[in-house]
């Protein structure tokens, strides 16, 4: 897969990996971050082991259905059982450590290892052992059940596990980012599910690569010309105005976008066309009296790129894509990624949906390979620097709009704020001490609260501007 | 879709499996030579480019998740982006290398004739060398001067994508 980075960065290991200079206002971050086994390891120890990971949605799953996943590298099956209950076991037979599941997905009350014939039902328990004689007693047997992961709790139908009892309930482990997550719910009033066709692809880089690009509003306009050029085209202002990025804590964080592309059903842009036009006013004064005007602004108006740490982020933009990171190795990342959509949506819609989705997400889109060009080539970059005698090249610079950290003031999109804010969790989570301070720190202020966009939000001026076209104008 | 095609006038004239072979070679020429303007004459307007997740089976475009599902403003939207100096994913360009056998007409409906072919595309770039074997089930329209994509579909026959192997091409 991902050889081995050609510079060993044992002489590096003393640099510390994060560094914040209160009196140049610099962040920088040790690009050993990027590419070192031991970090690599320290990682699945330290974070894939002690913290809730998101596994998949529960709309996946019908009763019996299963699907195999790998998480911090290890193999899960993920199923609901004949009762209808979620589990997420040890793909893994207990008698010998077989895989069990060798299929991706399927439809199955249970699970059979063909090396012994042990064959076990989808809620866990012992359905069968061959020639069981031999064995002391029916309790031996019994202990023999599927192994589950330690934890597994569900919020607004997301699914998260845990290899470890001693975390937090998931609730407060998510903070202010349920909130995000409960506004996707929110949508639409028959929920959402996950649709069939998972786009699962690797890419050569890091993981945190991943997550400090969806973090970063600065590379939308460079990296993404070709895209801006053709939202532009279809008669869409793209611009950077009135957008924010915050830190939720735990290191989760949130992009609040406005002004990057509309919302299908719930923003019109040219693109969408006249017919959705029609719609968006409709589904509109649904939202309105169903969530009031001011939820009904929060949940409709605005973008959001959602971070959850570690491997989950939501791309709630004008439609819904799920994206779980995987990392493979320093240098190489497995990516799955799925579209939530409105249960039974007009089809229409749900046509208008996947297109502009795609379009743009995913690695046949018209921006994300882009992104992955990015990470890519970063990944390759970063090796320039590797053992350096002047140690301080190996570093990568995240200082934009660091004058506002610790401030309380809330840091633009095109700045790098979340990213640091994810740093800085990290290098504490993965047991680097914290940050490293250079200068006196600001004395500490609580993280600004997001608020919602400047954006009309009465319905009369929503569905005004939808008949003109103003709001368009405006953007 | 079906009033756009009046562009070009449809045919029902005999189509031979050797002419389809033809074709199918030529586009694979026009595309290893990113000769992307050409390329898109090959489809009627209001064409489309399908290219559907590994896992999808028959899930139409509509109604699961894709790698590529182009409408005819979308794929426009691609060869333009394709021609750009700013499509970093493909600036420089991917070396890419086609070859498509097993080339079957399976289907005739008036002026509209079903094709399945396999391929296999290799394809290089950054020092690494990526696979990408699958299928194509076109839809094409027959016409007196050639044949033309109603539907240009290539399924791969893959479980993932490797890393690296990001669809930023035209697979």
């Amino acid at each position: 897969m991902t050889s081995p980075s050609p510079h060993p960065d044992s002489d590096a290991a003393a640099a510390p990996l994060v560094v914040q200079d209160w009196e140049r206002l610099a962040f920088r971050v040790h690009r050993r971050a990027y590419r070192d086994e031991a970090l690599f390891a320290a990682e699945r120890a330290r974070i894939w082991e002690r913290t809730w990971l998101y596994l998949g949605h529960e709309t996946e799953l019908a009763p019996n259905d299963f699907k195999v996943r790998t998480l911090g590298g290890r193999p899960l099956i993920f199923t609901r059982d004949s009762t209808g209950e979620l589990h997420a076991f040890l793909n893994s037979c207990p008698h010998r450590g077989t895989v069990l599941c060798r299929e991706t997905q399927g439809s199955s009350k249970h699970f059979n290892c063909f090396y012994h014939a042990w064959a076990f039902h989808n809620t866990g328990e012992v359905a069968a052992i061959p020639d069981p004689s031999a064995y002391a007693d029916e309790e031996y047997k019994a202990s023999m059940r599927l192994r589950e992961v330690a934890k597994l709790e569900v919020f607004e139908g997301f699914v998260f596990v845990s290899f470890t009892d001693d975390v937090p309930p998931l609730v407060d482990h998510l903070g202010p980012a349920a909130d995000y997550m409960r506004m996707i719910s929110e949508q639409h009033v028959a929920g959402m599910e996950v649709l069939p066709g998972t786009q699962l692809y690797g890419v050569r880089g890091n993981w945190k690569l991943a997550v400090e690009n969806a973090m970063d509003g600065y590379h939308f306009s460079p990296t993404h010309n070709t895209f801006v050029g053709y939202l532009r085209e279809s008669g869409f202002a793209v611009d950077d105005d009135d957008q924010y990025a915050y830190n939720l804590g735990n290191g989760h964080s949130l992009l609040i976008l406005t002004g990057h592309g509309g919302r299908i059903s719930m923003l019109w842009e040219p693109r969408f066309g006249e017919e959705e036009r029609v719609r968006t006013a409709e589904h509109r004064r649904e939202m309105e009296l169903r969530l009031g005007s001011e939820r009904a602004h929060l949940v409709a108006d605005e973008s959001h790129i959602l971070f959850v740490f570690p491997n989950l982020l939501l791309f709630d933009l004008e439609g819904l894509s799920i994206r779980q990171l995987e990392p493979v190795a320093p240098g190489h990342t497995d990516v799955r990624a799925w579209q939530l959509a409105p249960r039974g949506e007009d089809p229409a819609v749900r046509d208008l949906r996947m297109r502009t989705m795609v379009s743009f997400v995913g690695p046949g889109g018209l921006a994300t390979p882009d992104d992955i060009e990015a990470y890519e080539a970063v990944q390759r970059g970063i090796e320039a620097t590797a053992g350096d005698g002047r140690a301080e090249l190996d570093y990568s610079d995240m200082s934009r709009g660091m004058a506002d950290d610790g401030t309380g003031r809330r840091g633009r999109s095109t700045d790098e704020g979340a990213m640091r804010g994810f740093w800085r969790h990290w290098v504490s989570a993965v047991g680097g001490g914290g940050p490293v301070d250079v200068g006196t720190p600001p004395p500490a202020q609580p993280e600004p609260t997001p608020l919602p966009s400047k954006r009309p939000h009465g319905l009369d001026e929503i569905l005004a501007g939808l008949e003109t076209g103003d709001e368009v104008a405006a953007r | 879709m079906t009033a756009l095609d009046t562009a070009v006038p449809g045919s029902t004239r005999t189509v031979t499996r050797a002419e389809v072979e033809d074709f199918l070679f030529a586009e694979a020429d026009l595309l290893d030579r990113q000769r992307y303007d050409e390329w898109l004459a090959l489809f009627v307007e209001g064409g489309r480019f399908e290219i559907p997740t590994t896992d999808a089976g028959n899930t139409p475009a509509s109604q699961g998740g894709y790698f590529v599902c182009d409408d005819w403003d979308l794929l426009r939207a691609r060869v333009k982006r394709l021609r750009s100096r700013k499509a970093h994913a493909e600036n420089p360009a991917s070396l890419t290398h086609r070859m498509i056998t097993n080339v079957r007409l399976t289907e005739r409906d008036g002026d509209e004739l079903t094709v399945a072919a396999n391929f296999l595309v290799h394809r290089a770039r950054d020092g690494h060398v990526n696979s990408f074997p699958g299928r194509y089930a076109h839809r094409l329209l027959v016409t007196e001067d050639g044949l033309r994509f109603r539907l240009r579909r290539a399924v791969l026959a893959l479980e993932r994508l490797e890393a690296g192997a990001r669809l930023s091409f035209i697979l």
